[in-house]
Parts: C-alpha cells; sequence; structure tokens
C-alpha cells in the first residue's frame, strides 16, 4: 500500500467490501434468511457468514454498487440497512455515517491522497493494518447485536437507503437505481415513537472515518 | 487474585460486551487454564445470582456419545430384540463374511466427542452423552452468544498479542498440553556479526582464525562432523552471543534461504548426506528466537564444551578423512585467505569452498554448476587503475580431455587468469546475493497478502 498511493476510489472500495460483509452478517444475525443458507468465510481475518443463494448475493452486489456510485459522486451521508416487517414498517436500522469521507470531483477521483501532519510527515490515508482491526472489531460488535436486539417477527425482509447529503442530489436519473422515499414522520398518535440506538462501533483508520450504530423502532403495540 | 479476576471479566464482559475464552483469561491474568476455568464459573455464578441472565458461558463438554439410532445397511429391525441373532437371508456360514459383519455392524458404537455448547442447550447436550469425562466453560459473554464462530476470534487475539512468549517455557503457567519429548530446533545459522568465537584447532583439519564467521563456521561443522547432533549445539553456543534474540529474523532468514540452495546442491553429495541435509533442515525451519534451547537439547552438555564437541566430532571423522587431508588444508587456507575479504564476496566463496570439496570428493554431475559458484575470487588480487579493475584471480575453467577407454570427459579445474574489467564487476556480485534473498521474504509477503484477500471476494466475481 506504500507504493501504491490511496485515491478516492480505493477508500471507497474499500468501505464497499466492508458494506458487502455487513449486510451479510446482519442477515445472518438478524435471520432474515435461514441461518443454514449461510456459509462461513473469512473476511480481515475473522469467520464472517456469507449466504449461499445467488440471488440474495446478486443483489446484494447491485445494491453495494449502487451505493458506490452514489460515494463517488460524495453525495451520501449515511447508508442505512433497513429491516421492515412484513407490514412494511421499518423495525431496525443499521446505520452507517459516512459524511466524513472525503470528497473530490470526477476528475480527482484516482488522484492520489495525501495528508501531511502538522511537521510535515506524510500520514498514511489507508493505513491496512488499523482499518482492518478496526473492521473486524466492528463485524465483531455487530455479529453480537443480534443478542441485543429484540427478535424479529416472522417474514421480515430487508433493504439498503441512503440519506443524502443535500438536496438536489438524489440519483433519479435514467436508469433508476433508487427509489426516492419520504422522510417518515414520526407518528404521533400515542407520543412518540420512542426510538433506540445502539451505538456499535466507530471506525477512525486515516481517511476511512465512520460510525457505526443500530437504530431500534419501539414495539408501539 | 481473586480481586483482579472479578474486576477483568467485569470490565471485559459486562462494560465491554467482549467475548472472554478461559484462554484468553489465563493468558491475561498469567495463570494456569485449570484456574482460569473456575475462575469463569465462579464470575458466571456471582453474576447470575446477582443479575440472573446476566453473563452467558458457553460450555465444553468432553465425553463419549450415545449412538445415534440405527443407520446401518440393515434397516431398524435389526436392533429390536437385543440379544436376539437377526434372521438373516443366508445362512450364517463360518465362511460367509457378510452376515457375520452385519451382526457385528449392529453394535453400537460410542463416539468420544468434544462439544461446544451454548448454556440454553446445556441440558439438551448432556443429554445425548452416554458418560461425560469432562465439562467446563468454554467463554463468557454478556449477551447470548450468536454465532459459535465468534469464538475463533478469542484464540485469534491470543496468538497476536502473546506471540511474543515462549512456549516452551510458557506451557508450565498456563498448563499448555506438552510433549516431554519436544525440544526445539536450534537456528544454526545465525546472522553473520563479527562474533569473535575460539575453536579449538582441530589437528589436521581447522587452523581456523579466531574472529570467523558463524555461518562460515557452521560450513566447516558441517564439513566435518557425519555425527549431525554435535555439531549443531557446538556451534548453536557460538551463534547465540551473536544472536541475540531481537535480532531481526529477516537477516537470519536471507542467509539460511541461501544455505539451503548449496545445502541441496550439497546433498546430492555422495559422502557428504548427513550432514548436508541436516543443514538444510535446519535452515528451513522457521527462524523462531532462540531461546532456552540449550537446557531442552539432551546433548545440553555440549553447549559449554563446545570446543570439546568438535574435537569429539573431529575426532570421528578423522580417520576416514585422513587421505583427503592434505586438499582440505588447502582449502582452510583458502577460507583463511577468504576471511579478510568482503561480506558477499566471502559468503559466496564459504558456498564455494565446501562446494569445492564435493566436487572433487564424486563426480556428481550436480555439482558442477555449484562449483563453478568458484568463480568468485578466492585469491583475488585487484587492483583499481583508471576505472578498471585488474588483477589475478582464480577461475573455474572447463577442460575437455579423452580419456584412456576414448571417452570425453569435462572436468572442471581451478585456474588462475588475469583479468581486467570495468567497475561494475564487484557491485555485481553484490547484487546477486541481494537479490536472492529478496525474493524469498517478497514471495512470502506476496503469498500471505493474497491468501488473505482470495476468499470471500472470489464470491463476489461481478466486482
Amino acid at each position: 500500500m506504500a507504493s501504491e498511493a490511496t485515491t478516492l476510489r480505493n477508500i471507497v472500495a474499500a468501505f464497499t467490501d466492508f458494506l458487502t460483509v455487513a449486510i451479510h452478517t446482519i442477515l445472518y444475525e438478524r435471520a432474515i434468511y435461514p441461518q443454514t443458507s449461510f456459509l462461513s468465510a473469512r473476511k480481515y481475518n475473522f469467520a464472517v457468514r456469507q449466504n449461499r443463494h445467488p440471488k440474495v448475493c446478486g443483489w446484494i452486489n447491485d445494491a453495494v454498487s449502487a451505493v458506490e456510485m452514489e460515494l463517488l459522486k460524495g453525495t451520501v451521508e449515511r447508508v442505512a440497512i433497513v429491516i421492515f416487517t412484513k407490514d412494511n414498517k421499518p423495525a431496525e436500522r443499521f446505520m452507517l455515517d459516512v459524511s466524513r469521507f472525503p470528497t473530490a470531483t470526477l476528475a480527482d477521483l484516482d488522484t492520489p491522497l495525501e495528508r501531511k501532519s502538522a511537521n510535515g510527515d506524510n500520514i498514511s490515508i489507508l493505513p491496512k493494518v488499523d482499518m482492518e482491526e478496526q473492521f473486524r472489531a466492528t463485524l465483531s460488535r455487530l455479529a453480537n447485536c443480534g443478542s441485543t436486539l429484540r427478535p424479529l417477527p416472522e417474514g421480515s425482509t430487508f433493504t439498503v437507503a441512503i440519506e443524502l447529503k443535500g438536496v438536489g442530489q438524489a440519483p433519479i436519473a435514467h436508469p433508476q437505481p433508487w427509489m426516492p422515499v419520504e422522510p417518515t414522520k414520526q407518528d404521533d398518535i400515542d407520543g412518540r415513537v420512542q426510538k433506540r440506538a445502539v451505538p456499535v462501533r466507530a471506525v477512525a483508520a486515516g481517511e476511512m472515518m465512520l460510525e457505526c450504530w443500530i437504530e431500534e423502532a419501539a414495539v408501539s403495540d | 487474585m481473586a480481586q483482579e479476576y472479578t474486576e477483568y471479566l467485569a470490565i471485559n464482559v459486562l462494560n465491554e460486551q467482549q467475548l472472554v475464552s478461559y484462554r484468553s483469561l489465563s493468558r491475561a491474568l498469567k495463570v494456569h487454564s485449570n484456574l482460569a476455568k473456575q475462575m469463569l464459573y465462579e464470575f458466571h455464578r456471582k453474576q447470575n445470582a446477582k443479575r440472573p441472565g446476566s453473563v452467558h458461558a458457553t460450555y465444553l463438554i468432553t465425553g463419549t456419545r450415545r449412538p445415534e439410532s440405527p443407520s446401518q445397511t440393515n434397516g431398524a429391525h435389526s436392533q429390536e430384540d437385543g440379544g436376539d441373532t437377526v434372521m438373516q437371508s443366508s445362512p450364517p456360514l463360518p465362511g460367509s463374511s457378510a452376515p457375520q459383519h452385519e451382526e457385528d455392524a449392529e453394535e453400537p458404537v460410542s463416539v468420544r466427542s468434544v462439544l461446544l455448547v451454548k448454556e440454553e442447550h446445556l441440558e439438551q447436550a448432556k443429554a445425548t452423552f452416554e458418560s461425560i469425562t469432562g465439562i467446563h466453560i468454554y467463554s463468557l459473554q454478556a449477551n447470548g452468544l450468536s454465532d459459535v464462530q465468534s469464538l475463533t476470534e478469542c484464540n485469534r487475539k491470543i496468538t497476536a498479542s502473546y506471540a511474543s512468549e515462549d512456549p516452551l517455557q510458557a506451557w508450565k503457567q498456563y498448563g499448555t498440553i506438552q510433549n516431554p519429548n519436544v525440544k526445539r530446533r536450534t537456528q544454526r545459522r545465525g546472522p553473520p556479526p563479527p562474533a569473535p568465537v575460539a575453536k579449538a584447532a582441530e589437528p589436521k583439519t581447522k587452523p581456523l582464525a579466531p574472529t570467523t564467521k558463524p555461518t562460515v563456521l557452521e560450513r566447516q561443522a558441517s564439513k566435518e562432523s557425519k555425527a549431525s547432533q554435535e555439531s549443531k549445539p557446538a556451534s548453536k553456543p557460538t551463534s547465540k552471543p551473536s544472536s541475540a534474540k531481537a535480532t531481526p529474523e529477516p537477516a537470519k532468514k536471507p542467509a539460511t534461504v541461501k544455505r539451503q540452495d548449496s545445502d541441496i546442491f550439497k546433498s546430492f553429495a555422495k559422502g557428504r548426506a548427513k550432514p548436508k541435509k541436516q543443514d538444510s533442515q535446519s535452515s528451513a525451519e522457521a527462524t523462531t528466537p532462540a531461546a532456552a534451547e540449550p537446557e531442552d537439547e539432551p546433548m545440553g552438555g555440549f553447549s559449554d564444551e563446545d570446543d570439546d564437541a568438535e574435537d569429539g566430532a573431529a575426532d570421528i571423522d578423522e580417520v576416514p578423512q585422513e587421505p583427503e587431508g592434505k586438499s582440505k588444508k588447502e582449502r582452510e587456507a583458502d577460507l583463511q585467505a577468504m576471511m579478510d575479504q568482503e561480506d558477499e564476496i566471502m559468503e559466496d566463496a564459504a558456498e564455494a569452498i565446501p562446494d569445492k570439496t564435493a566436487a572433487e570428493e564424486d563426480e556428481g554431475a550436480i555439482d558442477r554448476p555449484v562449483s563453478r559458484q568458484a568463480e568468485e575470487p578466492a585469491k583475488e588480487t585487484v587492483t583499481v587503475e583508471n576505472g578498471r579493475r585488474r588483477g589475478r584471480r582464480r577461475v573455474m575453467k572447463k577442460k575437455t580431455v579423452k580419456d584412456e577407454d576414448g571417452y570425453l570427459v569435462t572436468k572442471e579445474e581451478a585456474a588462475w587468469e588475469s583479468f581486467s574489467e570495468d567497475e561494475p564487476a564487484p557491485k555485481k556480485l553484490k547484487t546477486a546475493p541481494a537479490t536472492s534473498t529478496n525474493k524469498p521474504t517478497a514471495a512470502g509477503k506476496k503469498g500471505a497478502a493474497k491468501a488473505g484477500q482470495g476468499n470471500i471476494m472470489s464470491f463476489f466475481s461481478k466486482k
């Protein structure tokens, strides 16, 4: 990594790898698909679960590529993996805050990034070992989160959502990988729908700075 | 002690919500594994007494498992009456093995198994066991363990954090299972620092200068001793003072890799199979920090008596090598002269010298290319004039002669020649050993990196 300078593309690629593994892990933990359909694999020197069904993998890959496209544009503030119940109500959200990624114009996507410390030394943009270790820790926390959260009702499903930074950058051009969604208003039926946020981990390795937490919609019944 | 572990477990299990296995606990608190298991149990009991369900445990059960329901080919009906003989289609003749076989297969086979169970399934798992030889807590976690494979992370952390501890010493403390016959193989090839080693001058074979580099020394040792073991502890203490624990292993590795190449060639040499093989063995092993080997070696007594060892070894080998003593002396003299040369050249020449011995002793064709390495000037006189090196040097020249039987025999003979070449000549020698050492380490690193990457992402072939 020292010889090859890190570009924004590399950072985004590292993040998308992590995102893929995180989605698989969440699917396993929350038992969206039967746990027997997952096989054990290794990533970042850590045992992870990976779904075997080709359609599932295909869907996840497509979703992650779409996220990658938006990330390269620099418009994404948060990436969310939302778990819906059968009635299309979001039960949980696994949030990944990526607002602190460096942004660059289209032309600069492949320019090597450089950061210098106060005394002029080069700080590593993407320290691989550090990053892997933190990813490992995040995945380990995610994996154990399944026990803290309430069990999901039957027939839950999931999707990937992104929250954008500002207005006017929505990816609604053709072909349309994303569906625009109105921000859900809090239901004020009997007081607010309580949300519970469980922090998972923050990753800070060079320029790879992201935070991860879980939002749980309270049971309103 | 009691406070420590409660505190440690409280922090790690409850606050940080980490997984603590008995192994990590024993390493962290430096206690025996069995004690760690007891600590886990105590903590689990106390915490659950205070607040039920706050701490979950995973248990390890060892025992013999009751067999599964009959899955043999003769089907379920064969087990109906325990003592009854099964009516076979063909009478159980002594000659026919098939029915006998089926009858034997009826007996349940008990399987000794080691099972990791979450505490929820503990009773269930216990029921499947015929007899339990051992049960203990494997790990504790704050919430239930969702994925058993996350326990592997504990072991990885242990190997990562405690890699510096020497397992041969630490096993007593931690209670790891130890094979009493195990001893650490010593790394013979130390990095070549200028450690003064006083070797006794063995008669006829070694008028060695006191300041020899250990690598070359070991070469000498290997040449003489057919009794492999003795030379190892002998040369090892010499390399020991010179190679501190902290000496960079990569420094050792390049040296060892180089030795390996010539060792392979030497292993083809007839009279030298044993010591050479042993060289390649010792150089091929992973370089572990050389710790308390002398105590572990059965011939530990040699550690302080390197001279005696050498003498002993030399004596054994004296007789068979009588006739070649003369040529050896000549070689020793060359070696001596080489000692005063630069490192790289000397190392190559060191390779060359024993290779030459091999070549002269037997006509293995494989040795030829190796001995050609001794093109490096042995007694090189070099003068640098006007950017050109001039001088005399020793070169291996091939001579093809016709034998008495009419066969053409190609012999390599050392010959002196005067040479004149441009400056870069010596640099070529230097770069050659340097590149060869870079390759194994680079290849090693690349291999590791690639292996780490190629697993899960290979599934996502799209990217």
